[in-house]
This record gives C-alpha cells, structure tokens and sequence, in this order.
C-alpha cells in the first residue's frame, strides 16, 4: 500500500481511471465518493482546512503512475464536499476551499466538550488561546482554521453558552464562557 | 424567535482586564520568539563572516603558490628519483661472462700465492711453569697492642685467626659477646 508520509493511501489511488473524470454517471459517482472520503480522511490526519485548486495539494497527482486531476475534476469532487455540507467555497470563483472535516456543529460540540474538561466555565480566553494554547495542546481544536473556530464560537453565542467581547485594543477578542 | 430571550454571560471591567492581560503576555511571548530567531540569525550571520574570511586566507595563500612552480618542483623530483634509480640499477648489473673470467683468474692467482707460505703449527707451544715469587712484607714477630677496653674481652678469645691476604695481616678476635676487632698492622 502506497504512503503519503504517515497517510496510507487507498488502492484506487494507484488506479489511474480514478484521475479522469468518468462520463458514466453511475461510475462518476461512485469515483466522486471515493475521492470525497479520501480529502476528507487526508485533511483530518493531516490538520489541513484550506485547500487551493491552483495549488500543488499532494492527492490531486500520483506521480508514481504519472497521473493528476484535472482543475475540472479537482472541482468537481470539492463541489460535492460542498454540497455535503463539509466544504465552503471561500470565494466566489471557486479557487479556494474550506474543507470542514468536522462540521461547525461538530465543532461546537468539542468547544463545549473541551471547556468542561478543564474546568473553564464561566473564565475568560483569547481566541488564539483556544486554537494555539497550552490547555488546547493535544487535543483536535489544537491548531483549528480561525474561520473555523470564529463560525462555531459564533454558534455557541447564537445558544448563550458563550459571548464573543474585544479587549482594550482593537486586535484583542476574548470569549467568556457560561455553561 | 426563540433565540431573543437567549441569556449571554455578561461581560465585566474584570473580564477585559484579564483578556488584555492574557493578550499582552501572547505578544510578550511572541517578540520572545522573535529574539530568539534575531539572535539565532545573527550568530549564523557571524559563522557565515568566519567561513568566509577563512575562505578568503587560503585563497590569498593559494595564489602565492604558483601551479608552474609546484609542477616543475615535481618534474625534478621525478627527475631525480629516476636518475638515482639508473644509478642503482647499474650497480646492481651482474659482471660480463668475460669480467667475471678475469676476477676468477686472478682469484686462483692470489690462491697459489698463499700455498707458498709456512704451515700453521698444529700444536700449542710449551710453556714452563714458572712460579711467580710475591714480594710480600715481612710477618711482625711482636704481639699486636690492643686497647684496655678491648683487652678484658681479649682475655675470653676462645680463637685467634691470623689471615695473610694481599700483603695484608689481621688479627681477628672473637670474643664471648661476639663483637669483633679488627686491627691492621
């Protein structure tokens, strides 16, 4: 089995009518769910959120098999992670992704999830504390996109578990939890 | 709809006292990090300077030695090495059929030069045994004076050994108490 570094790559990897776009529906669609898996388990393990269609992105080619998708394809199967509801696109023409692995309920959820844990109900902390903290190290909000962080701490606000202030100076935002 | 009678946590004097306090220790920790890498990179920017200038001294070394010279130098070593090497191998030659005849003759000459000379005695010469005479000093005919310590002692000498040795007399007197006296005369 072929690895990208610590990511072991399924077969169909290796396979290289899985890197054109089929024109049979039922086998596209079969293709575009393969594909779909793939980004999603690849982005997880590899704390990826943002991916560029214009960019290299290690699973649009095999070099082993001299093969890569094309901008259609890579679109396609990004569409199709959007329709799901785990991707955005983050502009209007379609050259950035945001792949949402977990979704922002999901999100939400490990927030409150984590605050109970360490005791951090009703205190306050920055919003680069919950992403790139001590207390976050080690676990999956270490490290999490900003947009990412800023839709699910929105949510939780939007259901009183939270509130979203700024501090003295323009670029300090905190949150105060009340769970 | 429902969301209007959402109750928030109210937000203190307090609470934006601590997010300031919590956001200023986050820069604080970041220029760290910046110095860190400032230092880090000047001190590569100061191993850079040496290599550099080290670089620099074996170049001007380098160009005081000129490879004409240095390829001459060797040339004439290998000139040399040669010349001596014909040397050795000349003196190592083996002599001509016709030198090695002339050395053979004259060998043989030398040869029946040497059977002319007397025979070599095969017996050892007799010699007489003449007994050499020791021209030793006269035996003293009086008794040897020995001090009055020594004397008391004297009395219980159960042997007195007199030895004539090189020229030399001693009387040895062994007393009792087994001290001895020496004396010379």
């Amino acid at each position: 089995m072929q690895k990208l570094g610590e990511f072991k790559l399924p077969n169909f990897f290796n396979y290289p009518p899985y890197f054109t776009l089929q024109p049979v529906r039922e086998t596209r669609e079969k293709q575009i769910q393969l594909w779909k898996e793939l980004i999603i388990d690849f982005c997880r393990t590899q704390k990826i959120f943002v991916i560029g269609l214009e960019e290299d992105f290690p699973l649009f080619s095999n070099p082993a098999i001299e093969r890569s998708l094309s901008y259609e394809a890579r679109e396609a199967f990004l569409s199709a992670l959007v329709s799901d509801g785990r991707a955005e696109w983050m502009d209007k023409g379609h050259r950035k992704c945001l792949v949402l692995w977990h979704r922002i309920q999901d999100w939400a959820d490990l927030i409150v999830k984590f605050v109970k844990e360490y005791g951090l109900e009703d205190s306050v902390m920055t919003v680069e504390e919950i992403r790139s903290g001590t207390e976050s190290r080690g676990t999956e909000l270490h490290g999490i996109d900003r947009t990412v962080l800023m839709r699910a701490l929105k949510l939780l606000e939007h259901k009183g578990k939270l509130a979203i202030f700024k501090g003295t100076s323009a670029d300090d935002e905190g949150v105060k939890f009340s769970l | 709809m429902g969301n209007i009678f959402v109750k928030k946590p109210k937000i203190t004097e307090v609470d934006k006292a601590i997010l300031s306090l919590k956001t200023q220790r986050r820069k604080l920790a970041q220029y760290q990090q910046q110095l860190a890498n400032i230092e880090l990179t000047s001190k590569q920017k100061a191993v850079f300077e040496s290599l550099k200038s080290g670089n620099n001294a074996i170049k001007a070394i380098q160009s005081e030695i000129n490879l004409e010279d240095v390829q001459k130098l060797m040339d004439d070593t290998a000139e040399a090495k040669a010349y001596q090497d014909e040397i050795n191998a000349i003196l190592g030659e083996k002599l001509p059929a016709e030198d090695e005849e002339e050395v053979l003759a004259e060998f043989e000459n030398l040869e029946s030069q040497l059977q002319d000379l007397p025979e070599v005695p095969s017996a050892a010469p007799s010699v007489e045994n003449v007994e050499e005479e020791l021209d030793l000093p006269d035996v003293p005919t009086k008794p040897p004076v020995v001090a009055d310590a020594v004397n008391e002692d004297a009395q219980d000498t159960s042997a007195g050994i007199t030895e004539r040795k090189k020229g030399f007399s001693f009387l040895l007197l062994v007393s009792s108490n087994t001290s001895t006296v020496y004396e010379v005369y």
